[in-house]
């Protein structure tokens, strides 16, 4: 084509040429080459008219030539000019040509890659053309929908659906343009699943302005349904959670506004969710203080930016009812929210607190009971090691609960060390294993005590519980009892025989007091009848003492004296009334006894009473006592006697007796307390024992204390204890009941 | 009767050695003694004359109690004055011998190791019975 342009150009020069050429002929002149390159032709018959012709012709050729060269040196200029000019065109037209080319694959790239593609309608507004994105996009083959109506095309028949249509149908008849109008085919993909399509579009005028149809795009809009559909259902998942969690889960901003709220918070305060979350003002139920307290929670929260566990706190309900809630509060920011707000979930713990009050209080109830338990428990686990111990335990081992827990028993309990193999047996055959009367020694006292082991197998947790019961008193009390029950029958036994022994004593006595009596020399009658025989009553006298028979005599005296105080004691054995009971000071009473022991016939012929050191030791609150004035004086001379003979035998260097009253809250305490030989504990066990003595034959009747014990405990219904050890003395103790009532 | 059989002794007693260890005892003290094993001959004795300011009354006795014989003594003869001398360790005074005057000193309980007191005593009854 840039030939066919270039033409005229060349016509100047090639016309100034002919023009040249014919004037040349007109002279003669040879005829220049059109092409621009001279020939010459040697035209020549005359010599000198040739070389005139010749001068001619070359003056011409060069003019010509000159003139060529002239014009071909414009016309190149013009033509270097044009060329130029021509080639920028070129240039700025490839360069257009291009950008349109990119301009299309560009738009064809935007099309072809877009989710959109273009489709068209005709004025009967059916589809006319569909862009080959059509297919690529939504997998619908284009003849299902071309020639077709879009409303052809929709699924879905609820009425919002045919509305939707309706609407629709009437714009694109008015031809107005719409936009983003989105529905769903009927017609299938190549899977067979319909497709949401959304579309825009333009009413089509000729140049006439006459409606040709519509032209728009449309785009698949199916996943971004289904995104969001699946966005909805997790949504709606995610809030059927929380709605199903029976805590309080909430956001609130500073000013104490819900921006969430789950069903449970929503119930709380009586309200739906929407209600809640929709306040404009803060609600509570409960004092102000309340209110306040998680407003300012939430202003730390939201202020320190750090999450806040609050263990328990006190939320009022709708219905007024006080929870105790455990919350938890976050910083909590989301996009769509200018300012930081607080995320809370609010656990209410009343229930759970309620729980754990009962079972504390269920632990303090059952550890009042083993507290209350006179026993001493110590629960060990299957090693020995304890677990548990009631108060009992406590004061036995002089250690708390805690500071003993997880010790071994026996380094708490030295006594019970030995139990050890109980508790494994105990464990091994879950049976309760029982030591009786296990003996003890308590701040050096001999203790009995029955010692029960228990397995305990409660949830696999396997151990047992020691119980140590002190059975001492009821050891003492019984073997009193059998001590009793020997000298009831020792009473019963006296009172039925005392009238046949006593008339046989009766006669003995009597009988050799009457002897005594006749043989002495001072009474008249006795000298009367020796005379009157011949008999000289010195003589005899003397005799009868040369041969010993004064002191068979006495003898006789003494033995039956003897066995009437037997006699007379074992009646003591025997329940009497109350008759002789009566108020005595009980001072005059001791010093009344101490007068006695002094004067004492045995007392005096074998042991030296004023020997022995008295230490009185009054109670001076104690006056009276009620009492058989005559029994308890027994008693007690009868201690001090005990007391003044074995410090006698044993020859102790500063013998003592100590003799004190005390006040106890229920009784009142008579103590007759020796430095003498004590004694060991087999005595102890045995030593109210009717007919059980320690002194020589004769010495004693051995029933001495045991009448002593019968006076004090069935007469007076109180007690009488002896503590005693191997050459430390020994401590007898009398209690008298204070009350009146006691002694019935 | 005269003023001497007032000064006679009553002793009621089965056992002959207590009995006649006592008859001793207080005729050695000056004073007059019936003695008897039983209730019936001291009655017996009584009626057909005899005589006492004192009785000492045993308890058990073969014929009667000896309670029932001082009732008796005392509804017959009631001047005379009882001391009782026994052997039962459980006897306590009745309250219809207290009425008569009796009372817990003039129990003596058996064996008596030494009659000395009792004799006072009769002594003292005897004598105060005297006119």
């Amino acid at each position: 084509m840039p030939v066919f342009r270039l033409q005229p150009l060349w016509l100047g020069p090639l016309a100034w040429s002919a023009l040249l050429i014919l004037t040349a002929l007109a002279g003669d002149l040879a005829l220049a080459d059109p092409s621009g390159s001279v020939q010459e032709s040697a035209v020549t018959p005359d010599f000198g008219m040739m070389v005139r012709y010749v001068f001619w012709a070359l003056i011409a050729v060069t003019g010509i030539a000159v003139a060529a060269l002239l014009w071909s040196w414009l016309l190149g200029r013009r033509v270097a000019q044009r060329t130029r000019q021509l080639r920028r065109e070129l240039n700025e037209r490839r360069q257009v040509e291009l950008a349109l080319r990119e301009s299309e694959a560009r738009f064809r790239d935007v099309t072809e890659a877009a989710s959109d593609w273009i489709w068209e309608m005709d004025d009967n507004l059916r589809f006319t053309y569909l862009s080959e994105r059509f297919y690529a996009l939504t997998g619908i083959a284009p003849q299902h929908v071309l020639g077709r109506a879009r409303w052809e095309l929709a699924t879905g028949d609820s009425a919002a659906e045919r509305e939707k249509w309706r609407r629709h149908r009437e714009l694109l008849e008015q031809h107005l343009p719409f936009r983003d109008f989105a529905y769903q085919t009927g017609i299938g993909d190549r899977h067979g699943e319909g497709r949401y399509l959304k579309v825009s579009g333009k009413p089509v005028y000729d140049g006439q302005g006459q409606f040709r149809g519509y032209r728009g795009t449309g785009t698949d809009i199916t996943e971004q349904i289904k995104a969001e559909t699946a966005l909805q259902e997790s949504e709606l998942r995610l809030r059927q959670i929380i709605d199903l969690v029976p805590h309080m889960i909430f956001a609130k901003d500073r000013y104490g506004h819900f921006l969430l709220a789950n069903r449970a918070t929503a119930e709380a305060f009586g309200l739906t969710v929407a209600e809640l979350v929709n306040r404009s003002h803060c609600i509570t139920y409960g004092a102000d203080g309340e209110a306040e307290r998680m407003l300012s929670d939430d202003l730390e929260v939201i202020e320190s930016g750090a999450s806040k566990f609050i263990a328990e706190e006190t939320f009022t309900d709708y219905t007024g009812q006080a929870q105790t809630m455990q919350t938890t509060k976050i910083p909590f920011t989301t996009p769509g929210l200018g300012e930081t707000a607080v995320l809370g979930v609010s656990i209410n713990i009343t229930a759970q607190k309620r729980a754990k009050e009962e079972v504390a209080r269920m632990r303090l109830y059952l550890k009042n009971i083993i507290d209350s338990m006179p026993s001493v428990l110590i629960g060990v686990d299957p090693w020995g090691y304890i677990t548990v111990l009631n108060q009992q335990a406590e004061q036995v081992s002089g250690l708390s609960w805690e500071t003993a827990q997880g010790r071994f028993f026996g380094d708490v309990f030295p006594q019970l060390e030995g139990q050890f193999e109980q508790v494994r047996q105990a464990i091994r055959l879950g049976q309760p294993i029982k030591t009786p009367r296990m003996t003890l020694e308590v701040e050096s006292e001999l203790h009995y005590a029955d010692v029960m082991v228990y397995p305990l197998m409660a949830d696999g947790a396997s151990g047992a519980v020691i119980r140590l019961d002190d059975v001492t008193s009821r050891v003492r009390i019984e073997s009193m009892m059998v001590q009793t029950e020997k000298m009831l029958s020792v009473g019963g036994l006296a009172a039925g025989m005392a009238h046949e022994i006593n008339n046989p004593l009766g006669a003995i006595l009597q009988g050799s007091q009457n002897i005594q009596r006749r043989i002495a020399q001072d009474m008249p009658q006795n000298r009367a009848v020796a005379a009157a025989i011949g008999v000289d009553l010195e003589r005899l006298n003397r005799y009868l003492e040369q041969r010993g028979v004064q002191h068979f005599l006495d003898g006789i005296r003494e033995a039956g004296v003897r066995a009437a105080k037997i006699v007379a004691d074992m009646l003591s054995f025997s329940r009497r009334s109350e008759s002789h009971f009566g108020l005595v000071d009980l001072e005059e009473m001791l010093e009344t006894v101490l007068r006695l022991a002094a004067s004492d016939y045995d007392l005096k012929k074998k042991y030296d009473f004023k020997r022995i050191q008295i230490n009185r030791d009054y109670d001076p609150a104690l006056r009276l006592a009620y009492c058989d004035k005559t029994e308890i004086e027994q008693v007690i001379l009868n201690l001090l006697k005990n007391a003044a003979q074995a410090m006698t035998d044993e020859g102790t260097p500063d013998p003592t007796i100590i003799l004190r009253t005390r006040r106890e809250p229920d009784a009142l305490l008579i103590e007759v307390i020796d430095n003498g030989p004590g004694m060991d504990e087999k005595t102890l066990k045995r030593i109210f024992e009717p007919f059980f003595t320690t002194k020589d034959v004769g010495a004693g009747t051995g029933l001495g204390l045991s009448v002593s014990y019968f006076i004090v405990t069935e007469q007076h219904h109180g007690r009488l204890s002896v503590s005693s050890k191997p050459g430390q003395g020994a401590r007898f103790s009398i209690r008298l009941p204070l009350r009146r009532g006691a002694l019935s | 009767m005269t003023t001497a059989t007032m000064d006679w002794v009553l002793i009621v007693d089965d056992e002959a050695m207590v009995r006649e260890n006592l008859k001793a005892y207080l005729e050695d003290e000056g004073l007059r003694v019936a003695a008897f094993e039983a209730v019936t001959p001291a009655l017996d004795w009584l009626q057909q004359g005899g005589s006492c300011r004192v009785c000492i009354m045993d308890m058990r006795l073969p014929d009667m109690d000896g309670n029932t014989a001082i009732r008796i003594l005392h509804h017959r003869y009631p001047l005379m004055a009882f001391l009782i001398h026994t052997g039962s360790s459980s006897y306590s005074l009745p309250e219809d011998l207290r009425a008569m005057g009796l009372d817990d000193g003039c129990i003596y309980h058996k064996p008596l190791t030494d009659m000395g007191p009792l004799a006072a005593e009769v002594r003292v009854l005897a004598g105060e019975g005297r006119p």
